[in-house]
């Protein structure tokens, strides 16, 4: 029998009242066999873990230096004298806690120069400050495109709303395929500076989704099946509309109506989800889907304040909203009529073949039948939202209802019917809740949902912070604005601490991009092809010099079918790991880590490309002095803070136990010390391979699945 | 037959490199039988050799363009005008029973024929891309379930997928799925590393849970590990150092025993699948099967008048009788679209490990279903959809009759006959009954499924004249013709149910599977509700909607 155990929480940090960690207690105490075996419950981002013993406690306690801590399991041989035992851990300082969480959240992962800068460098200025520099993105300057010359190739294939995109351009703007523009997202994903804009223009795209190849497929009959022209311009759609995302997310005055607003007036979405074809006029019925999703997906949430009579009240709205081939200088004016300059002057054919011009946001106003559109009668803001909610006018001046009424037009002033459903829905208490629950589950965890009711008194911390979102959103001048949103949720309590740090699984191209920069660490002054580990972008989203919609070698096809710009359903991607997360899935996950650690000519190298490059022996050998290359603990330890910087060295000293293992074991299995191998940076030697085969281990580790 | 799981050997080659301590508990599992390592003692699930498939038609079939109404006045060109089936001269009302297997011309091509296939009911006609149906109906091995809906139905495709596969309508907090508690009720789970399988980019909500690891494959030729070197010893030591991981304990964390399930699963199926062929090979010059092929699955008789078709067509060259050498693309005859190819191959494999393996539930999907805009009438995109799901029921009873357990040239160590399996297809709702301006129709309300199998109770079984359910003006919930009918039922817009998908589910889980009446109730939580009426039939206290109960589609 053993005496009392106690646990007491040692080192102060600041305390957050509603979402602390509850401290660690010891669970048994046995002897058996001569030692003293403690179990005690783990700890989230435990750094070190001391025993503590008394056998007299008017004496004080003395800290136990005889044992080992493993599997949060002290074991102590010989303990002497029965004793009272407690323990005391030291978790990760609060800045390197808040760093690790950001570096995750706002970020496509730690780099390493991020990790020393933030987390290894003990300043505690510097996370705050980068934090902030996020917040506010035009404040930061962008740096990518010097470090990776990708970036400004593919940019040189970009056009301007205003080009004319042709059949038979070989290069220069307008010759983009979709492919150029994934992989031009993925070296910013990878390269970027404004990390939370590259997290939030895919959050962008993700939320407002639309399918590229159903916007070429929608012009194959105006090019007759053939030639580049609708892929690039279906292309060029897509780019267009995260290009104008990403100018609000960089405006400090940007809205959600301006996203809102992005996205309805995107050819790419009028195509999507078929306005382009709907027409109101006579006893024609409008085509629902577009009304349907705005409500359910892109503004107020699913069940949440509509009904079905409200989705077919706002499909009349949107009916002559469509797409055309305008004149060059018509670009801006969706009223213009369809181009007429030839592009041969000697053919007589008005095809689009033979026509030259942009194709734009086009109102078809003959489409539109000229009648009042009630969306929402009678509705009132339920009492759930409380105050200032449920007694705020809104459209129609009576307190609490959000009745829109729209009045009958014709011609060209009918396209205000269209705004007049935005300017309503984008600050909406519903789309508020909506859009505040899905910035939540992106940057905190997936367990947000709407449908709380703010007037309870016990109010759970995701409850409150949807509701300081919306307040913030409510507030701002003008409403609805992001950066306030957005600072809520970082700056909350919730956010700094363990019930976000880890509790998400990476999307395929979370995983992806986080595995790359890993490791991404430059030997000359972040110049281009001087990084320890790099992609073409390509690589990983799509293939080179191929058109393909869904490009099925790309790794982020293979993890489950993650086709940027391409996704068939309008509810975009998962963004909580069911979706995500399943054998078949997590199998192309691990092949991915390994192959992007072989060396180039290697067996499997060519399964995630050649283009995607981990080395982690020229890295090893920046950062550790020579003398410690054969030291499989200090190899082991400069890996494992790599790639695991959030969860606690005592947390980890399973996998670094693994991890030194797997240097000292031979491929057969059996001993062969690290410290015997030759130093070697060719292509499948021992050493090279060694170093190699342990980092594609800690890569495939349940823990690098999460952020 | 495939060897038992691998775990043994490679926590055997973990103990010889003899640094780390291992946990034997998983080892010493291997080889105790399924029966055995039960842990519930109720019910037959996953002991009486009766399996599932499913097939998910995401997006939301357009029904009324599947098993037609063709003799309701209101399936007329008024409500349709771009999309209507249009019929041929015959008469429609004649009682058959047999479904017709249209041949014109010269009897030869399979597509050209563009009307409504008659379907012997006496009011029903199938899509023309469906004649594949009439073989697999004809034989009593397929019946047609029509105004298939649940209470309260949801016009969005989330929330309705939600609840198909959830089990539970108008509930978005259940986060498991209706064959994954299927799964669980078997009490085979916890031992057993395979009880359900889907091949399709990612685990559906159907099959997903907290307490078990179903399995999902994204492509099966590639469900193996690397290691660096990317040798055999490379490879084994990176898969024991893999199960390392797999044993490290961490702070609770959200998705934690989730990613645990997930990872165990993959380590203890990767030996499983490894002992199925899943590759596929063009055929020899001949349209034989080139060596070493894994979809060698050809047909035992004749279509077209051509040489046997593969079952699965996963390429051009297995693609029917369109691009055999010679045929040059003659598109009358049998042939799916190219896009269909991957949804095949999914097909196949899960047709494979069904046959080939313990799991119980084995299922794929595929999408573009949500025909708002330029759907066709005969022929188009919904029509090569259907021409997919028609030769699907057909493939698959073919290859469960040649290839499966007492088949006539089964598979090495086949498990599943075709009388063992039942089919069934899910779509989240119908389709307005009036087509919208853009030559396509929305979302609306019931919809139809399709069962099949051999104990399926079809035309000539158990004295059936008719497995069209759901679709006649004689039935007991009668269909209501014209334009205040039952294709206006709800909202004077949407057909009106007649049928609760959960009775045919739960018809198909009890009846089939072997699920117990009180497992049925925890399945199905609907079930536990006398006032839903998913068994007897009546008026659903729900929404005061008279239902069918449970249809009798079993024999």
């Amino acid at each position: 029998m053993s005496g009392f155990a106690t646990v007491l929480l040692l080192v102060a940090t600041t305390t957050f009242a509603q979402v602390d960690t509850p401290p660690p207690t010891i669970t048994s105490l046995v002897s058996s066999n001569g030692q003293q075996v403690i179990g005690f419950t783990p700890y989230p981002a435990a750094n070190v873990v001391r025993l503590l013993a008394s056998t007299n406690l008017a004496d004080g306690f003395y800290t136990v230096t005889n044992g080992t801590s493993t599997n949060f399991t002290w074991f102590v041989p010989n303990p002497g004298p029965n004793a009272f035992y407690r323990l005391e851990i030291q978790p990760l300082t609060t800045n390197a806690q808040l760093a690790t969480i950001a570096l995750n959240r706002l970020a496509y992962g730690p780099t390493p120069k991020l990790l020393d800068e933030l987390v290894y460098s003990n300043d505690p200025q510097a996370i705050q400050d980068w934090v902030n520099g996020q917040l506010a993105p035009d404040t930061i300057v962008e740096n990518a495109a010097n470090s990776h010359n990708g970036i400004n190739e593919i940019e040189a294939k970009f056009a301007t709303a205003a080009t004319y995109i042709s059949n038979t351009a070989t290069e220069g703007p307008g010759t983009a395929h979709i492919n150029d523009l994934r992989a031009w997202f993925v070296l910013h994903a990878v390269g970027a500076d404004r990390q939370l804009l590259e997290v939030l223009s895919q959050f962008c795209e993700n939320h407002f989704v639309t399918q590229y190849s159903k916007t070429y497929n929608y012009f194959t009959s105006f090019y007759n099946g053939v030639g580049n022209a609708r892929e690039r311009i279906a292309a060029e759609l897509e780019r267009r509309e995260m290009e104008r995302w990403r100018q609000v997310l960089l405006d400090p005055d940007g809205t959600f109506l301006d996203l809102l607003t992005v996205s309805a007036e995107s050819p790419a979405m009028i195509i999507y989800l078929d306005t382009v074809n709907s027409r109101a006029d006579g006893t024609r019925i409008p085509n629902e889907n577009y009304a349907r999703e705005l409500l359910e997906l892109f503004t107020m949430g699913v069940d949440n304040g509509y009904d079905q009579d409200d989705i077919v009240a706002l499909s009349y709205a949107w009916a002559g909203w469509s797409v055309e081939m305008v004149e060059t200088g018509d670009w801006n004016n969706p009223h213009a009529a369809k181009a007429t300059t030839k592009l041969n002057a000697g053919d007589s054919s008005t095809a689009y073949t033979n026509l030259v011009g942009p194709w734009v946001l086009n109102f078809k106003n003959s489409r539109y039948r000229n009648t009042n559109i009630v969306v929402f009668p009678g509705k009132m803001v339920p009492a759930r939202y409380g105050e200032p909610w449920v007694s705020k006018t809104y459209s129609d001046g009576t307190p609490g209802s959000y009745e829109l009424d729209i009045p009958g037009r014709s011609g060209t002033a009918a396209m205000q019917s269209g705004y007049d459903a935005l300017n309503h829905l984008a600050n909406l208490p519903f789309t508020e809740e909506f859009i505040s629950v899905k910035l939540c589950r992106l940057l905190v965890h997936d367990d947000f949902h709407h449908g709380y009711d703010f007037t309870d008194e016990e109010e759970s911390p995701e409850e409150a912070l949807v509701k300081q979102c919306m307040l913030a959103w409510e507030n701002s001048v003008p409403k609805g604005k992001l950066r306030p949103v957005l600072s809520t949720i970082v700056n909350s309590e919730l956010f700094h601490s363990q019930y976000t740090a880890f509790q998400k699984v990476k999307t395929p191209l979370e995983f992806a991009v986080s595995a790359i920069r890993a490791l991404r660490f430059s030997t000359n002054n972040a110049a281009p092809d001087s990084f320890t580990a790099d992609t073409d972008g390509y690589s990983i989203s799509g293939a080179t010099n191929q058109i393909s919609a869904t490009p099925s070698s790309a790794p982020l096809s293979r993890m489950g079918g993650m086709y940027l710009f391409e996704r068939a359903d309008p509810d975009g991607y998962p963004e909580s790991s069911g979706g995500w997360i399943s054998a078949g899935t997590l199998a192309e996950r691990l092949r991915f880590a390994q192959s992007i650690c072989i060396a180039i000519g290697q067996s499997g190298k060519t399964d995630a490309g050649n283009a995607n490059i981990v080395d982690p022996v020229a890295f090893l050998q920046n950062r550790l002095p020579d003398t410690d290359w054969k030291d499989a603990d200090k190899v082991a330890d400069l890996f494992i803070g790599m790639l695991y910087p959030g969860e606690g060295q005592a947390n980890l000293t399973q996998y670094r136990a693994a991890a030194v293992n797997f240097l000292n074991t031979s491929d057969s299995g059996t001993s062969s010390p690290f410290a015997n191998l030759t130093v070697s940076t060719t292509a499948n030697s021992t050493y090279d391979n060694r170093v190699r085969g342990l980092v594609g281990m800690l890569f495939t580790y349940q823990r690098f699945q999460e952020q | 037959m495939n060897q038992p799981f691998n775990i043994l050997s490679r926590r055997s080659f973990l103990s010889h490199a003899g640094k780390l301590g291992l946990g034997a508990a998983l080892a010493s599992l291997t080889d105790v039988p399924l029966v055995v390592k039960r842990a519930l003692a109720e019910g037959n699930i996953g002991l009486n050799g009766k399996k599932l498939l499913f097939i998910w038609l995401r997006g939301a079939n357009d029904s009324l363009n599947s098993l037609i109404p063709v003799e309701d006045s209101a399936y007329n060109l008024t409500n349709r005008p771009n999309i209507l089936i249009p019929k041929d001269s015959i008469d429609y009302s004649a009682v058959t029973g047999a479904m017709d297997f249209a041949l014109s011309g010269n009897g030869l091509g399979t597509f050209d024929y563009a009307n409504a296939i008659r379907t012997g009911n006496g009011f029903a006609a199938v899509h023309p891309s469906l004649k594949f149906l009439a073989p697999v109906y004809n034989a009593g091995d397929l019946a047609l379930v029509h105004r298939v809906g649940y209470p309260k139905q949801s016009r969005s495709h989330f929330d309705s997928q939600n609840y198909w596969e959830n089990g539970s309508p108008n509930n978005n907090v259940l986060k498991d799925g209706i064959f994954y508690r299927t799964l669980l009720e078997s009490g085979l789970t916890s031992t057993s590393p395979l009880t359900g399988v889907t091949v399709q980019s990612a685990l559906p909500l159907i099959m997903r849970g907290s307490a078990a690891a179903m399995t999902n494959l994204t492509d099966p030729t590639r469900y193996n590990l690397f290691g660096i070197p990317n040798s055999t010893s490379g490879n084994a030591k990176a898969d024991s150092f893999l199960a390392v991981g797999n044993d490290s304990s961490f702070p609770s964390k959200k998705n934690r025993d989730f990613l645990q399930l997930q990872y165990e699963n993959l380590e203890n199926t990767l030996s499983i699948f490894a002992g199925i062929n899943f590759t596929d090979k063009d055929p020899d010059a001949a349209g034989e099967p080139t060596s070493g092929d894994g979809n060698f699955f050809l047909d035992d008789e004749n279509t077209d008048g051509d040489t046997p078709y593969y079952l699965f067509p996963t390429r051009n060259k297995k693609n029917g009788g369109a691009y055999l050498s010679g045929r040059n693309g003659d598109t009358d005859k049998y042939t799916v679209d190219t896009g269909a190819y991957g949804f095949f191959r999914n097909l196949k494999a899960a047709s494979l490990i069904l046959n080939g393996t313990s799991a119980i539930i084995a299922g794929t999907e595929f999408g573009g279903w949500d025909t708002h805009n330029n759907q066709g009438s005969a022929t188009g995109s919904h029509a090569n959809l259907l021409r997919r799901l028609g030769w699907s029921m057909y493939a698959l009873q073919k290859f469960f009759k040649i290839y499966g357990k007492n088949g006539t040239n089964p598979l090495p160590g086949a498990q599943c006959s075709w009388d063992d399996l039942v089919i069934v297809t899910l779509s989240e709702f119908g389709r307005t009954s009036i087509q919208n301006s853009s030559g396509g129709t929305d979302h609306a309300e019931a919809g139809m499924m399709m069962v099949a199998g051999g104990g399926v109770r079809g035309v000539g079984k158990d004295g059936a004249t008719s497995a069209i359910l759901g679709c006649h003006p004689n039935d007991s919930i009668p269909w209501v013709t014209g334009q205040t009918g039952s294709m206006f039922g709800v909202s004077n817009r949407y057909l009106k149910r007649a049928y609760d998908y959960r009775s045919v589910l739960g018809r198909v889980i009890r009846d089939h599977l072997g699920a117990t009446q009180g497992q049925l109730d925890r399945i199905i939580p609907g079930y536990a509700d006398s006032g839903e009426k998913l068994q007897s039939g009546g008026t659903s206290s729900i929404d005061n909607t008279p239902i069918v109960g449970e249809p009798d589609i079993l024999v």
